[in-house]
């Protein structure tokens, strides 16, 4: 493989006397699907708000491009090209599905001295994104409370990837969707990947990860145990060292190369 | 997972009609009740002197003065905040341009330009304090609610011994910001439709022969002014993506890059801008600023937005919808009358059309969100 | 939307029945200033009444609910709009009122002036006459009676800071006794229990007040009270403007020396009799009428007592 977009190496982060990131090391390549896997508690949010310049490591070093990566807050690393897609999806469900998909960055019109808002053109990109990922709307101006949970995470994916989005984290986008509305998720970062976009993809169920995952870290307790690629591992496997500890050593032999 | 890509559609989600498509804009129940509104008078108070040229004007001015300030509450309760200290700065700003022109005897035109600073000062303030603290906007306009009043109260008091201060409409003979406030434009046109008997004259008195209607006040171009510059920038600018993200979910806009902040302290500003307005026209009017101006009209600026279909919740509403519940304010407040009603029942009336759309408005919210 | 169509048509069922209620004559509109919550304005409501019983005519009374006079000024060109006979009306604010009076008067309608005013503002815009008490000239002969008394200073308890005519009452006091008004007024708000905290934190913080003015029973009727918790009444000099049942009580019980009846019967009932008998006879009375002031003792209170709130 090509050299890694992003390089994270033993990042180690301390909240006082709490340490939520012991030792984390992972690589991200551009057009991978990169599963990040980790039960409640392992410290995955820790995890993406570093990597999201949100968090500052304590100890340890981010490559993002071979350079060190210093990001003095989110803005930074959106700037950058790391785009992070919370649960909390920065939508807005009153607005219209093309308000929102540009919402902070209007496309402009001017006319003499005055800037509008060209709602021809973000109709148009609008409309044209979403069939790409598969969605038909009613029309530009449709509502995003009216769409599903997995529609609208679609569009903040699409909108992430159109402004951009060289890194894109996705924070459990499966966690409260129903199994259809997963596949179509699920669908959607396939995609993505597609074009060549690094998809970090947060999830603590093993079925979705295989799904669509490229290469597969297990973050238990602050520490990865390492990285599995595809074909190399079995969902038993990821679902055991999830849990961490009881078969920790049978797993260990046949993770041997990558630990 | 396959590479084909997919339709992603459920077939669940309903076709939505376009009755239910047409129940989702925002004007629609200013529209039906301005309808609503226009026939009922039309059948009930037809003759009684409403609709003759001093009857429409009558109500056309008391509609204007309403639309004003609901322009700036409106796009301030699109941007997720309340302001209920808009009545107490009409009087506030009143008070300072008689105080600054009148007891100071300053030009009017410095006067009131100062006024405006003034005011657009407080209106920032107002907004700075509420996103730095994080308080209610309720609790703090609240506050200037009654800053302001004391302030309105308080200083002619103690200059002039008195709370109205008059003579302002000497002040402002020839002035030529006044005029823009005070004015009146089209008298030509008043004039020719007098001398054709299209509109009633004056029967006596140092005006005999004149219109009884002798122009379009400023106030009402101002009105449609506000109102045509606050569709405009709500529907039609980046900025007004910004308010309806400002006030849908603040902490949404602000992951998306919208400066909140920024867009709500501007509204505040906007807001007092308005109410600033207001008062200038009024004062420029009737020579005189009184403590007692603009009592509660923080409530009828409300009412009017709400009426028109915004949401007391932010992030939804229209500026033409407010702009016709202003007139159908205006227009139920003077038609009551008549039509010979005691006026005391016009806040009976205001009570159950302003509870009927709130709860519509609610049904609209719950439509476009998808509630159940 | 069928909803508020329900809702419009049962409005306007209403309308109609509270319409239909036309007399046969002249139509009047009293416009005054007072806001909703000024119980003082049921006895002129009590009197136009009255007089378009026995006139047969139909009077309306209007007011601004807030008492904004703006907003007063637009109810006077909307009554003129509806092409009354006659409008009777106050000058609460010569800037505010006189241009809408004044266009009310040259497009044909007859307008009395009643309660505040002046006889010379009257003449100016056109109106046909005044009927009132002349609120400076009420204060001063109150003053002048105070100082007769002996008092040297007072507290004056105004209600509505905002209206500029009851100032003119405590001004008129302050300069019949002969002292500055300065600091003696006192904003006290409308609500019963500010004033009446307010009262006796003035008379708490100024032990040696002679003389406590109020403006009306909603001042007067928390004074009466705050004086009887902290033993000043009886003992403090109290006059009082306008009545009301508490203030007549009082003043039977020696609490209040004196209350200046302005008689607002008269100016409500005396405007809509002169309108109509000018309307259909022609004829007119030569002067304006000063309604008041009357001072009212113990003496004579049989029949202020019977009808206080009502006609008195």
């Amino acid at each position: 493989m090509t050299d890694p977009l992003i390089r994270m190496k033993d990042i180690e982060k301390h909240f006082g006397s709490v340490i939520a990131l012991a030792g984390v090391s992972v690589d991200i390549h551009a057009g991978e699907c990169h599963c990040l896997l980790g039960d409640n508690g392992a410290g995955k949010s820790t995890f993406i708000k570093t990597l999201s310049g949100v968090h500052h490591p304590t100890r340890g070093e981010i490559l993002f491009g071979g350079r060190p990566m210093h990001f003095a807050d989110p803005r930074d690393a959106i700037a950058a090209g790391i785009a992070t897609v919370h649960q909390h999806l920065a939508m807005i469900p009153l607005m219209s599905v093309s308000r929102n998909f540009f919402m902070g960055n209007e496309p402009v019109k001017r006319i003499g001295p005055f800037a509008f808002f060209d709602h021809d053109r973000a109709n148009r990109i609008t409309m044209a994104e979403m069939e790409k990922m598969g969605i038909v709307l009613r029309g530009p101006d449709q509502a995003v409370g009216t769409l599903s949970g997995g529609e609208r995470q679609t569009v903040a994916i699409a909108r992430a990837v159109h402004f951009g989005a060289r890194v894109l984290i996705l924070d459990e986008p499966t966690s409260a969707l129903g199994v259809r509305q997963t596949a179509n998720v699920l669908a959607t970062i396939d995609k993505v990947r597609k074009q060549g976009v690094a998809v970090v993809f947060i999830t603590h169920n093993v079925r979705h990860a295989m799904a669509v995952g490229d290469r597969f870290t297990v973050l238990n307790r602050g520490r990865t145990y390492g990285t599995a690629a595809r074909g190399e591992i079995t969902p038993e496997e990821l679902q055991d060292m999830m849990a961490g500890g009881q078969e920790l050593a049978t797993l260990e032999s046949s993770l041997g190369s990558t630990v | 997972m396959s590479d084909t890509p997919q339709v992603v559609q459920d077939e669940r989600v309903k076709r939505i009609s376009p009755f239910r498509r047409a129940l989702i804009r925002p004007e629609l129940g200013g529209i039906v009740g301005t309808v609503a509104v226009f026939v009922f008078f039309g059948l009930f108070a037809y003759d009684s002197g409403m609709f003759n040229s001093q009857g429409v004007m009558n109500w056309s001015v008391v509609s204007a003065q309403f639309m004003i300030i609901a322009v700036g509450a409106c796009l301030l309760m699109i941007a997720g905040e309340f302001d209920l200290s808009v009545g107490s700065m009409i009087g506030f700003a009143g008070m300072m341009i008689a105080i600054f022109g009148v007891t100071m005897g300053w030009p009017i035109w410095i006067a009131i330009l100062v006024t405006f600073a003034l005011c657009l000062g407080i209106g920032a303030l107002n907004g700075f304090i509420v996103v730095r603290t994080g308080l209610p906007s309720f609790i703090v306009t609240l506050a200037f609610l009654f800053i302001l009043r004391g302030f309105t109260i308080f200083l002619p008091q103690v200059i002039e011994r008195k709370t109205i201060i008059g003579g302002i409409g000497e002040a402002a003979e020839g002035d030529w910001l006044a005029a823009l406030f005070g004015g009146k434009i089209l008298g030509g046109l008043f004039r020719w439709l007098g001398e054709i008997g299209a509109i009633e004259t004056f029967s006596r008195g140092t005006r005999q022969g004149e219109p009884v209607v002798d122009g379009i006040p400023m106030l009402i171009v101002w009105a449609l002014g506000l109102v045509l510059v606050g569709q405009i920038l709500l529907t039609r600018t980046r900025f007004g993506n910004w308010i309806f993200a400002a006030g849908g979910d603040a902490e949404s806009a602000r992951n998306s890059g919208v400066p909140v902040n920024r867009v709500k302290i501007l509204m505040f500003m906007f807001s007092a801008f308005c109410a600033t307005v207001f008062a200038t026209s009024q004062v420029m009017e009737f020579g005189s600023a009184g403590a007692d101006r603009g009592l509660l009209k923080e409530f009828e600026a409300i009412i009017a937005v709400v009426i028109g279909g915004a949401l007391l919740t932010g992030g939804y509403g229209s500026v033409i919808g407010a702009a016709l519940g202003a007139l159908i304010f205006g227009v139920v407040q003077q038609g009551l009358f008549f039509a010979g009603v005691e006026s005391s029942l016009f806040r009976v009336f205001l009570g159950v059309i302003l509870l009927f759309a709130v709860i519509l408005n609610t049904y609209i919210r719950r439509i476009i969100t998808g509630e159940r | 939307m069928k909803m508020m169509k329900g809702l419009l048509l049962a409005a306007g069922a209403a309308l109609m029945g509270a319409a239909a209620a036309q007399a046969e004559g002249e139509r009047y509109v009293l416009v005054s200033h007072a806001p909703d919550s000024d119980s003082w304005w049921n006895t002129i409501k009590n009197s136009i009444a009255l007089a378009g019983e026995q006139m047969n005519v139909e009077v309306e009374y209007r007011n601004p609910p807030t008492g904004d006079l703006a907003d007063m000024a637009r109810i006077i060109e909307q009554a003129a709009a509806s092409g009354p006979d006659g409008i009777i009306t106050t000058i609460a604010d010569y800037d505010v009122l006189s241009g809408p009076i004044r266009s009310a008067v040259d497009s044909g309608v007859d307008v009395v002036i009643m309660n505040t005013g002046t006889p010379e503002q009257t003449r100016e815009l056109g109106a046909l006459m005044y009927v009132g008490q002349p609120e400076y000239d009420a204060g001063l002969a109150a003053g002048q009676r105070a100082k007769d008394d002996g008092i040297t200073n007072f507290l004056c308890v105004n209600h509505t800071i905002q209206q500029p005519s009851l100032g003119e009452r405590c001004q008129g006091f302050a300069d019949g006794l002969g002292v500055e008004l300065g600091n003696q007024m006192i904003d006290a708000g409308q609500d019963p229990a500010e004033i009446k905290n307010r009262v006796m934190a003035y008379l708490n913080a100024n032990p040696d007040t002679e003389a406590v003015l109020t403006l009306g029973p909603v001042s007067a009727d928390p004074t009466i009270q705050a004086l009887e918790e902290n033993g000043m009444a009886g003992d403090i000099y109290f006059g009082t403007f306008d009545l009301g049942e508490n203030i007549v009580q009082a003043i039977k019980d020696g609490i209040i020396n004196w209350g200046i009846d302005q008689q607002p019967f008269l100016q409500g009932y005396l405007p809509v009799v002169i309108l109509t008998n000018y309307h259909r006879y022609g004829v007119l009375p030569g002067n304006n009428i000063n309604s008041g002031p009357g001072f009212i003792t113990a003496e004579a209170l049989d029949k202020v007592e019977e009808f206080a709130g009502e006609y008195r």
